[in-house]
């Protein structure tokens, strides 16, 4: 009982913990304004947010995060399930560093990992243009779903691939009619992951894009540091949705498919 | 010589992670053969298989299938089908679209390919099970689909991983059956199994070839190489229960427990062997070997009597309604003809 009573306490200040600032957006984006010591706004208005969030640049920034997270989660998923792929099938060793690799791109700073990669872009001209941020996204994206698939590969029976080879199948026919549709639903989560990684990054697009590339996140540091607090809010909830959507996509999936989560 | 039929390897050295795991291998089997490698675990049967069906590499030398060297080609183009330990059917589709999957990637209409598909799973008796999911079928019939399935591949050479041994012993038969029933001679594929039962392979196999410390140590027709081991490794490891310290003198005369008889050689010690079949005991009449009785072993095939003779330790078959009891002295019976002189001293000697 008392064991219970605690697990309940637990989650409840955990659900607290994680769900207060997502709370706070909602009610800042609505309030015209918002001081301390008050513990709640006096009066709510959410056009100034809905107008400062419509505006040219708040939607072409909005365009561009989704065309990269699109564009990143796919590319991202290929090459990382080839990777994880290679990596499963050629030995211990090559796992071994393919797996540090993935995983320092994850753990690096990203403002690190965006010096080292604002450098490289702008060695290949790219600096500055859409390209050259997709570019440096995939990074840490290909990272990502490089110990991802690693892990989904893992407890994929490879041996499946080697009866289909010597059944007459080429690598091709291997690939696009045992493997992908075995894999649809990791691949499937594959993408979203790849997007979501875009979907946040900051410091490597300031970097790579030079202020040049608007994204959502950098409009919104932009409307943050000019005190606009009020839009600031919005359009970080706009930039929280697809998290959310994404969780209840993949629960949604999972139930479909008996798995879990 | 090259062989027009079958499959061919030569010289093959297959790499065992960073070492030579096995070397110079040389095998030839023909259309419609069944031939059964056998060997300890870790000696590289399956690294071999794999190497011949193009999933793993050999060091050196050339795999021909039908006279046509593969040793380069990929494995979807040798005519080479491999089948796993465990079948690895494919859980996505169903049993029937799993037997027309090699009809279909050679481009054959998918129509055609379910028609074809269909006569297979009737040849495994599975038609029933056409359009049920893998994972819904029983051990058994898992292994009948695998091998429907390679036979739809219509292939040169059929190499099978220990094809058993995940089965019990009673799926084991009637997996064993399939195999019997499905694998033509003439122009049936080739087929290469591996096996560590020695009973297992005997009874399928045409010619038995035994894999010890890296090469091929033995090939021959089963009753050849169960009667005639050709080294005491061979004899140990087929099982023979009968191993026995002998020396030959100058005139040519084998002597050991049993007795001594004749049999052409250079002297110096040997060992003797017989099979367990090839000992009888009877009761004391006089006229032949003495042995004294240490125990009973019963088998699924019937009966037989540990017994002591001259010091050995041997397995004998008794006579139809013998009262035996430990302890007691046998006459230990048998035809020096079925006695085999290994060309090597035993342990110790």
């Amino acid at each position: 009982m008392i064991g219970a009573r605690r697990d309940g306490f637990l989650l409840a200040a955990l659900g607290a913990w994680v769900l207060t600032p997502i709370a706070v957006l909602i009610v800042r984006a609505f309030a015209q304004s918002w001081r301390f010591p008050q513990i709640l706004p006096d009066a709510t208005d959410a056009w100034p947010a809905l107008s400062a969030a419509g505006t040219g640049r708040v939607t072409s920034a909005l365009i561009a995060s989704l065309a990269l997270a699109l564009a990143t989660g796919l590319f991202g998923t290929v090459i990382g399930f080839l990777i994880a792929r290679s990596a499963v099938r050629v030995g211990r060793r090559f796992q071994q560093l393919t797996l540090a690799a993935a995983f320092f791109t994850v753990i690096a700073p990203p403002i690190a990992l965006g010096v080292g990669l604002q450098v490289a872009v702008l060695g290949i001209g790219l600096g500055g243009t859409f390209t050259g941020v997709f570019l440096a996204h995939l990074v840490p994206v290909t990272g990502y779903l490089t110990l991802f698939a690693v892990g989904v590969f893992a407890s994929f029976d490879l041996s499946l691939e080697d009866e289909a080879r010597t059944l007459g199948a080429s690598p091709w026919q291997v690939l696009s009619r045992i493997v992908v549709p075995l894999l649809g639903r990791r691949l499937g989560e594959g993408l979203i992951l790849g997007g979501l990684v875009s979907w946040g990054q900051l410091a490597i697009t300031l970097l790579v894009g030079g202020g040049v590339v608007r994204t959502l996140p950098v409009e919104l540091l932009s409307m943050v540091q000019s005190g606009n607090d009020q839009a600031g809010a919005f359009a970080a909830l706009m930039l929280s949705l697809p998290p959310m959507f994404a969780i209840g996509l993949l629960t949604v999936g999972a139930r479909r498919t008996g798995a879990s989560l | 010589m090259t062989i027009r039929n079958g499959l061919e390897l030569s010289h093959a050295y297959v790499p065992f992670g960073e070492k030579t795991g096995l070397e110079d291998v040389n095998l030839q089997v023909a259309r419609g053969e069944r031939v059964a490698l056998l060997g300890p675990s870790g000696v590289g049967k399956t690294s071999l298989l794999r190497a011949i069906a193009g999933l793993g590499k050999l060091s050196s030398g050339t795999v021909r299938v039908d006279g046509r060297d593969v040793t380069a080609a990929p494995p979807e183009g040798r005519g080479i089908v491999y089948m796993h330990q465990s079948p690895s059917l494919f859980p996505h589709v169903s049993v029937l679209d799993n037997v027309a999957f090699p009809l279909e990637v050679r481009g054959v209409p998918r129509s055609a390919a379910r028609a074809a598909a269909t006569e297979l799973l009737e040849r495994v008796r599975l038609r029933s099970a056409a359009l049920r999911q893998p994972s819904t079928l029983s051990g058994g019939q898992r292994h009948r689909v695998a091998l429907a399935r390679a036979l739809a591949a219509d292939p040169a050479v059929l190499l099978l991983d220990e094809p058993f041994a995940s089965l019990d012993p009673g799926l084991r038969a009637e997996v064993r059956d399939a195999v019997v029933d499905l694998l033509e001679r003439g122009d049936g594929p080739a087929v290469l199994l591996v096996t560590h039962d020695v009973d297992e392979a005997a009874g399928l196999a045409d010619r038995l070839a035994v894999l010890l410390q890296a090469r091929i140590a033995q090939i021959g027709v089963p009753a050849e190489v169960l009667a005639c081991p050709r080294s005491l490794a061979v004899a140990r490891f087929v099982g023979l229960p009968n191993l026995m310290r002998g020396v030959r003198d100058r005139r040519a005369v084998v002597t050991c427990a049993l007795g001594a008889f004749d049999r052409p050689g250079p002297p110096g010690p040997v060992v003797v062997t017989a099979r367990g079949g090839a000992l009888r005991v009877r009761a004391r009449q006089g006229g032949a070997t003495i042995g004294t009785v240490r125990g009973l072993v019963d088998r699924v095939h019937g009966t037989a009597v540990r017994i002591d003779v001259d010091g050995e330790r041997l397995l004998a078959v008794p006579e139809l309604g013998l009262q035996l009891e430990v302890g007691a002295s046998v006459d230990v019976v048998v035809d020096p003809t079925s006695l085999h002189v290994i060309e090597e001293p035993a342990d110790g000697d």
